[in-house]
Formats: structure tokens, C-alpha cells, sequence
């Protein structure tokens, strides 16, 4: 499974690394999670507000810090 | 190039990297023009434009919302207010949000400000930055 968290390397986009690296741990599930500072991959992806997370190429949120268990429900 | 008449100034370029707005800044105002096929769709699209970049708001893709596609659905949930930009009374813009589910905050409507529906494509500046004035007026900016 490949995470993506996309921003701009902000606070709201590391509380959002936070979580899903929290709900990966807690699920323990094998994940890659990747940051992605490139603003032209938000776009390309239709994201226009971030931060977001993109679970293996579908977005799940944009423009929010999800709560850990709304990313634990993604992931399972 | 800028551009200065009746007090309002067109912007100069936006930056690509300023498509994408960080929710850590101040409240995300979503702009949705219709872009429609006539004078006052296109000049909806260049209001939205120019707000975006004077910092009044993010011009955002409408039809991704019409199409439901997700990272724009995504995007306009993450929006802390949502403005719709229509040419014309038929208000494809407002409309498309509301059967996404969305509630428009504010609705603008081109013709409503004075410009008379055509088919003209091409913008005058001097059209725009009286349009812009009245939209500015309108959104109490």
C-alpha cells in the first residue's frame, strides 16, 4: 500500500504525517508512506487545497487534518 | 503586465506553484466560475481569476465538480466557504455544487451586474475592471 501525504511541508501537512504514521503503526499494516512537497502532483491528482492524503492513488481528504481513526478507516 | 483604471488593478501572473493553496493560511474561500460559453461565462472565469490573485479567494475547477471527480470533490469539502461565479440566470456553476451536495455561500451572477449575455468571446480590460469593481462590491471585499 503507498500513502501519500501532500503539502507544502507545513504544520497541518506534519500533524497529518503524524496520524497516518500513527494509524499504520497501530494497524500494523505494510505501508509506504510517502511526503510529497511538489504542488504540481496535488494538481495532477486534482487536489487544490492541502493538506491531502492519496491512499494507492485515491484521494481520501484535501484541505483537513483527518482524525486517526477516520485514516485507521481507510486502511483497513 | 498591470493594468490600473477605476481603482481596481488586473494582477500581474500567478505563480504555477500558487494553483495549490495551504489550509494552514488564512480561510480557504473557494471560487467556482462557469466558464460557459459566452461573454459573461468567460468573464466569469477571469473574475474568479483576478480574485484569486489579489488573495480574495482560490479559483477552483468546476466541472471536476460536475464530473465528481475526487480530488476535487476532496478539495471543495476542504473549503471553509464556497462561492459560485455564473454568467447568467441559468447558474450551471451554483447548480452543479448543489447536486455534488455543497452549499453555496455566495452566489454571483454576471449579467445580474450589468454585462448583456453574447456571444462574444474576447474580454475588453476595460469590461473587466468595471466588472470586477461590482463583483468586489457585491462580495463586500
Amino acid at each position: 500500500m503507498k500513502i501519500e501525504i501532500l503539502g507544502s511541508g507545513c504544520a497541518k501537512c506534519k500533524k497529518t504525517k503524524e496520524i497516518v504514521e500513527q494509524a499504520v503503526a497501530e494497524l500494523g499494516i505494510d505501508a509506504e508512506v510517502v511526503k510529497v512537497e511538489d504542488m504540481n502532483a496535488a494538481l495532477d491528482y486534482g487536489v487544490m487545497i492541502t493538506p491531502a492524503v492519496v491512499v494507492d492513488g485515491d484521494v481520501k481528504v484535501a484541505g483537513k487534518v483527518p482524525t486517526l481513526d477516520k485514516v485507521k478507516e481507510w486502511l483497513s | 503586465m498591470i493594468s490600473k483604471n477605476r481603482g481596481y488593478t488586473i494582477a500581474e501572473d500567478i505563480k504555477m506553484t500558487e494553483g495549490v493553496k495551504c489550509s494552514c493560511e488564512a480561510a480557504i474561500i473557494g471560487l467556482y466560475a462557469c466558464a460557459g460559453g459566452s461573454n459573461v461565462g468567460q468573464m466569469a472565469n477571469k473574475v474568479a481569476v483576478e480574485l484569486t490573485k489579489h488573495g480574495k479567494g482560490k479559483i477552483m475547477c468546476t466541472v471536476g465538480v460536475g464530473g465528481q471527480v475526487p480530488g476535487i470533490i476532496k478539495s471543495t469539502e476542504g473549503t471553509d466557504e464556497i462561492i459560485a461565479i455564473d454568467g447568467c440566470p441559468l447558474l450551471c456553476a451554483k447548480k452543479s455544487l448543489e447536486l455534488s451536495g455543497f452549499t453555496v455561500d455566495k452566489s454571483i451572477v454576471i449579467s445580474e451586474l450589468g454585462m448583456k449575455k453574447g456571444g462574444n468571446l474576447d474580454l475588453e480590460e476595460s469590461d473587466v475592471i468595471e466588472m470586477m469593481s461590482k463583483v468586489e462590491t457585491a462580495l463586500g471585499n
